[in-house]
């Protein structure tokens, strides 16, 4: 005989909203269907049940029996992720698994072997403790038996004897038309069990087919096709905040929780983090991001606030990736990680110098997984000791000095004088992809000290030779020069530039570069000079 | 004579500190060799877990940071720069070691001490290079000599080399100072840079040992 297995997670809406807050099950909370005012409870938690609050009831007339009563509209996007982790956490019990209804779904057993079908049932609802959900499992011989199994389970139910279990299950649980449920009330039939003890031929005669499908219900013979899901393979969770917030301590609060979750179910899928993409819902308006990183002197190091006041100096750099009612940032874990506590360093460093024009609403974490194999390759491939704290230190660093400070050089292709960039470090690629150079020097003369920017400066010339010169940094007597060194480029189109170089050495023994640059000098930078 | 049996060696009791305090341990003292003759003579290089002070003229610890670069291309080591006058030019060196070289580029002498900071503390690079040879000496004589020591701290624990290229002597705490001297002329502009080094004089100082002059390095080559 096949075994069936139904979960049902009871007030699906109120633990949606109420996940990554345990705590709130102890206070008076009810989920309203609707607008605010006009809204009607649709579930509750028990404080409010016994206050007098029951589901339909409209908002106001709830908050009447409960003056403490706290209203939170259903959190859709909440209730979808609790959707994927019903199917995803049922996914590791079999394979064959439908989404039946919203916050149910069935699976075949055909695969499991249990000697003891409670025990079993009992770790099924510890896994979905552990993704803080309360489960209620029912394990019979057919789909609809298991669901009605499921329905009465506290928080588990086995049922061996159908007959016996059918024979106290209220009729209006039955899946069947309410005109049909009304008219065997009616007859004097209020549970499956008298039914099943009808002549199911002179039923049908008499109510048609649905009755006979009624009747196999209640006679707990009822088999059907299961409508088999694909599993999700998406890893994200996501939060509304009931109130627009100020500070990041409740946005890492909540971002813990969710990489508490994510990572668990990361690991029992034996993959680990490689990327994360952090969404913050702003209210309505022009969300910017004025991340510190971007302006390089705007870090608040102690200030917690992630937007700032009236009269705070709002940056205006309009945020090209993101849209106006979002901020999104993509984190690629330097060396991927389950690891809850590095995934969090991750985001906390960001979050610490991230600053916002409009107030947070809601949270999105998303991750990309990667097989731990291929992260593991790389862990001892890796030259850094530990990438991820050093990736951490990196954002620190942005933070602290602007990201367009911070990074390795990279010339630019240009024979302009003094154009590079720094770029990311890519230290991990580094490992075994080159092979030891020559050691030898194959620059000529020496380094060169750079004012940035240039200072300007007067310099006389006598006969096309510089004589005198004076800047802030320096002034005296040209006593050598070499040069004219004269670059140019870009003369197609509008970046066109042009200089003339001169190396100079002063009356005091000092080293200096000198350019011409659209029709003023330039100090731009020092070879060799005491020490000011 | 044999020993008495209740008398215990001195490495003996080092070894059960170490056991015990694993912390405290001295970690064993590498050596970040930079190629140039005269400082690598004394030791073996710039010591790890050490602060060491380079003081010289702006034109000299461009050398430096040019063995630097070479070391890092010979030994794919990996470094960081910090720029403390936002006076680093690439272009005068060689960039095949640039993809080694974490720079980054600081506006005062607080910011590139707590950048700094956060280098050592981070633990992942062998070597941080904190130049601050452009800075005035008005900014450089404001950071209390407290971050030195906290700095030597870090980098005993880290095993990290921190080098300091500092105009004139300011790092108290350097258990290595190395000064650089040199006198050029613009014709040095148009010469081979290999050729520039056999002209700088390097003078190794080491924390309680002798001072050592340029002769003694030179015999010692020999």
């Amino acid at each position: 005989m096949s075994w069936f297995a139904a979960i049902l997670l009871p007030q699906f809406s109120l633990q949606a909203a109420l996940r990554l807050h345990e705590e709130a099950w102890s206070q008076p909370i009810a989920i309203l269907e609707g607008d605010t005012e006009k809204g009607r409870v649709l579930e509750m938690t028990e404080p409010a049940q016994r206050s007098g609050v029951w589901p339909g009831m409209v908002a106001t007339q709830a908050l009447a029996r409960c003056p403490a009563l706290r209203l939170v509209p259903r959190a859709h996007a909440q209730e979808e992720v609790v959707s994927t982790l019903l199917l995803e956490t049922t996914g590791t019990v079999s394979p064959f698994i439908e989404a039946t209804a919203e916050g149910l779904c069935v699976a075949d057993l055909r695969q499991v072997k249990a000697a003891n079908w409670e025990q079993w049932a009992c770790g099924v609802v510890e896994r979905f403790a552990a993704r803080k959900l309360r489960a209620c499992i029912g394990v019979a011989s057919n789909p609809d038996l298991a669901v009605l199994a499921a329905r009465h389970a506290e928080p588990a139910l086995i049922v061996q004897h159908p007959g016996a279990f059918l024979a106290g299950v209220a009729i209006s649980e039955a899946d069947a038309s309410p005109e049909l449920i009304t008219l065997l009330r009616d007859w004097g039939i209020h549970h499956l069990g008298e039914l099943a003890r009808l002549p199911r031929s002179e039923l049908i005669e008499r109510l048609g087919p649905a009755a006979g499908a009624l009747w196999e219900q209640a006679a707990g013979r009822a088999q059907r096709e299961l409508r088999l899901v694909r599993l999700p393979e998406t890893y994200w969770e996501t939060y509304e905040f009931e109130h627009p917030i100020e500070t990041t301590e409740p946005l890492l609060f909540i971002l813990r929780r969710q990489l508490e979750q994510l990572t668990l179910r990361l690991a029992e899928a034996y993959r680990v983090a490689a990327q994360m993409t952090l969404t913050i819902l702003l209210e309505l308006g022009w969300g910017q991001p004025s991340e510190s990183e971007t302006g390089g002197k705007r870090a608040v190091a102690s200030g917690r606030k992630l937007f700032p006041s009236t009269d705070g100096a709002v940056p205006s750099s309009a945020p090209s990736a993101n849209s106006p009612d979002r901020y999104e940032r993509v984190f690629t874990v330097p060396s991927p990680t389950g690891d809850t506590e590095v995934l969090f360093r991750i985001l906390h460093t960001h979050l610490e110098s991230l600053q916002l024009a409009q107030q947070p609403i809601g949270v999105r974490l998303r991750i990309e997984p990667i097989t731990a194999d291929a992260s593991q390759f790389q862990l001892f491939e890796s030259p850094l000791r530990d990438p991820n704290r050093f990736g951490e230190t990196l954002g620190r660093l942005a933070a602290l000095v602007g990201a367009e400070n911070v990074g390795v050089v990279q010339m630019e292709d240009t024979y302009q004088p003094d154009r590079f960039r720094l770029v990311a470090p890519q230290f991990q690629q580094l490992a075994g992809s080159q092979k030891p150079e020559s050691s030898e020097s194959r620059t000529l003369g020496l380094p060169l000290h750079r004012f940035r920017p240039p200072l300007p400066a007067q310099i006389h010339f006598q006969r096309h030779v510089p004589t005198w010169f004076s800047s802030l940094e320096a002034q005296g007597e040209v006593i050598d020069a070499l040069g004219p060194y004269r670059v140019s480029g870009q003369w197609w189109d509008q970046h066109a530039w042009s200089f003339e170089e001169w190396d100079i050495e002063l009356s005091d023994g000092s080293l200096y570069r000198v350019s011409k640059h659209q029709g003023s000098w330039f100090l731009e930078g020092c070879y060799d000079a005491p020490v000011r | 004579m044999p020993s008495p049996a209740n008398v215990i060696s001195l490495a003996a009791v080092r070894e059960t500190l170490a056991a015990r305090f694993p912390e405290a341990a001295p970690l064993p003292v590498r050596h970040w060799t930079t190629g140039w003759a005269e400082i690598d003579a004394l030791e073996g290089g710039v010591p790890h877990n050490a602060v060491t002070e380079l003081c010289s003229p702006a034109g000299c610890g461009g050398f430096f940071l040019d063995r630097v670069l070479a070391s890092l291309r010979e030994r794919r080591g990996l470094a960081a720069l910090v720029d403390g006058g936002h006076a680093f030019d690439p272009g005068s060196y060689d960039a095949g070691a640039f993809p080694r070289l974490l720079t980054v580029f600081c506006e005062t002498a607080e910011q590139s001490v707590k950048v700094t900071d956060l280098l050592l503390r981070d633990g992942n690079l062998s070597l941080v290079l904190l130049d601050l040879q452009a800075m005035p000496l008005r900014s450089l004589g404001r950071i209390p000599s407290s971050t030195w020591h906290r700095f030597q701290r870090l980098v005993e624990r880290s095993g990290t080399a921190l080098v300091v290229l500092t105009p004139q002597p300011i790092v108290e705490a350097a258990r290595v100072r190395i000064t650089l001297r040199a006198s050029w002329s613009l014709a040095a502009l148009q010469r081979p840079r290999r050729e520039l080094f056999e002209k700088v004089q390097a003078q190794v100082y080491r924390r309680g040992k002798q001072v050592l002059p340029m002769e003694e390095v030179h015999s010692r080559i020999a």
